[in-house]
């Protein structure tokens, strides 16, 4: 009963947080809430990891303006250009892409690692990778992380998503333990290191190197 | 006189292949269960009906390489189409390999699938890991800018397209609020890695199955059409469930099928392959036709009921 309780008010707090599926949001976002452990109330995913110390949780809170930052500098330079028309042409989609792509690369020249995930967040988030790979599924979690992603992938901040790298698969499970991101913005690994992906730019936002423990 | 007696028989060679007129006599009533097929090429199919108003559609998935043996694929493709309407295609991704510029797009999806396109067929697709995101505003794609979505071509059928390589909560979330509410007789699942695969370089993503299966089994889902791995698959029915995997259609992994799984129904590895399929009420004929034109797998099965 106490559970069925616990997950009917978990269901409903994730509703009332998530974004609406299928919706790009055009406006302002709010700063992503603070990540104090990993949603329990995911249907038919698992909780990985518990509850997070409030140092961790603080040391997370760190990415949160900076991240509420670069979506409202994104979102900004999105708006400048045209809209990509629902019925776009091949043409349209590319250049929109790289219009963004340019005018984010430009506005953030002086990017460098640590920008978004912040020094105080990066041991956290480690750890918890660490957490989650060590566990009973880690090798196959890795192996599916790891499946068509090329190693010895010269990465740097700000640059194009290298194109001929696939983007890797996320496992729930990892989603679920990270800090959840705006829709601009996807965790994705290039070999063993965790990407701040911005989908919509193509560009690496942010990476931490060794973040898929060996 | 002579071209009429030409147009007689070939009017009747183009009913005989159809199988136009036939009894559906290979059904397996009661069950979801797909029959099975384990014999060879050369012995004897099951015709798709062909019938009037019955949805017809076919499946295909990791194409877009741009080379000659994707294009010989869409021409039986586009062979097919001429004797069995097909108004749908759906892409379950990798729809488009290395660059992605806009000749990109043509070479590797719109010249070769021009015939079914200038035909007025629809394309649904689902993103691979292998697909620029920007895809879903491509609009042959017809994904309206949406990574995961759903419609329902008639009352009684309806598609859910997923993105498999990111499945954020809200997906699934979102996946499970639409199986819900859907009160369609036919819920038919697509999306890029394959919850079941006799794959040796993939196999099946038992991640995403933990999450997705109890969903499709809770909410009466009967098919889920998937690709990743670089052959065909009819796996054997997983708790009810049809699952194939299409990823045959450009990039070929031979001999990629590990014949050890204990999954496979019927596996296809030696050439490229899509699939063509028609609901007829309760029950959807399938085929799944070869590079060369070879009929390599067919079968009926019967929709998942509500258990209440």
């Amino acid at each position: 009963m106490s559970a069925t309780r616990t997950g009917v008010v978990s269901l409903a707090v994730t509703v009332a947080l998530a974004v609406p599926a299928c919706r790009r949001d055009t406006g302002v976002p709010a700063s992503p809430p603070a990540t104090s452990e990993s949603p329990a109330n995911a249907p038919a995913t698992k909780r990985v990891v518990g509850p997070l110390s409030p140092e961790d949780a603080q040391a997370l809170a760190t990415m949160n303006d900076r991240l509420k930052a670069y979506i409202e500098e994104h979102q900004k330079l999105e708006r400048s250009l045209p809209a990509v028309p629902k019925e776009a042409t091949p043409l349209q989609i590319d250049q929109n892409q790289r219009a963004l792509e340019k005018l984010v690369r430009a506005t953030r020249s002086a990017a460098k690692p640590g920008d978004l995930f912040t020094p105080e967040a990066r041991p956290v988030i480690k750890r918890l990778l660490a957490t989650v790979f060590g566990g009973p599924d880690g090798k196959q979690l890795k192996s599916s992380i790891m499946d068509e992603n090329p190693v010895g992938i010269k990465l740097a901040v700000n640059s194009r998503y290298p194109d001929s790298v696939p983007l890797s698969t996320i496992p729930p499970e990892v989603l679920q333990t990270l800090p959840k991101l705006p829709d601009e913005l996807e965790y994705r690994f290039i070999g063993d290191r965790l990407v701040l992906f911005d989908v919509h730019a193509h560009v690496i936002a942010d990476f931490i190197e060794d973040a898929l423990p060996k | 006189m002579r071209p009429r007696y030409l147009s007689v028989l070939a009017l009747l060679f183009t009913l005989l292949l159809t199988g136009v007129g036939c009894r559906n006599g290979n059904s397996i009533p009661g069950a979801s269960v797909v029959e099975a097929q384990q014999s060879s090429v050369a012995e004897a199919t099951v015709p798709l009906p062909n019938r009037d108003g019955s949805f017809r559609f076919a499946v295909l998935g990791d194409f877009g390489t741009g080379e000659r043996v994707q294009y010989q694929l869409a021409e039986q493709m586009a062979a097919l189409h001429k004797k069995f309407k097909y108004d749908f295609v759906m892409l379950v991704g990798d729809n488009l390999y290395g660059s992605e510029r806009p000749q990109d797009f043509q070479k590797k999806f719109e010249l070769p699938y021009k015939p079914l396109l200038d035909a007025g067929v629809k394309f649904y697709a689902s993103l691979g890991n292998h697909d620029a995101r920007e895809q879903r505003y491509y609009k042959p794609f017809n994904m309206e800018g949406q990574l995961y979505y759903t419609f329902n071509p008639k009352p009684d059928i309806r598609f859910f397209a997923l993105e498999s390589t990111y499945p954020v909560p809200e997906q699934i979330q979102w996946v499970e609020k639409e199986l819900k509410a859907s009160t369609s007789d036919w819920k038919i699942v697509f999306f890029h890695h394959p919850l079941y695969s006799s794959g040796d370089r993939h196999g099946s993503d038992v991640r995403l199955r933990d999450v997705l299966e109890p969903l499709f089994l809770k909410y009466n889902v009967s098919i889920v059409l998937t690709g990743h791995d670089h052959f065909y698959e009819r796996v054997k029915p997983q708790k009810g469930i049809a699952y194939f995997v299409v990823g045959s259609g450009g990039q070929l992994r031979a001999g990629n099928i590990d014949r050890q799984s204990g999954l496979t129904a019927k596996g296809f590895d030696t050439d490229l392959a899509f699939m063509a399929a028609e609901i007829v009420g309760d029950q959807m004929y399938f085929n799944a036709i070869s590079r060369t034109g070879q009929i390599v797998d067919s079968g009926v099965l019967t929709r998942r009921k509500p258990t209440s």
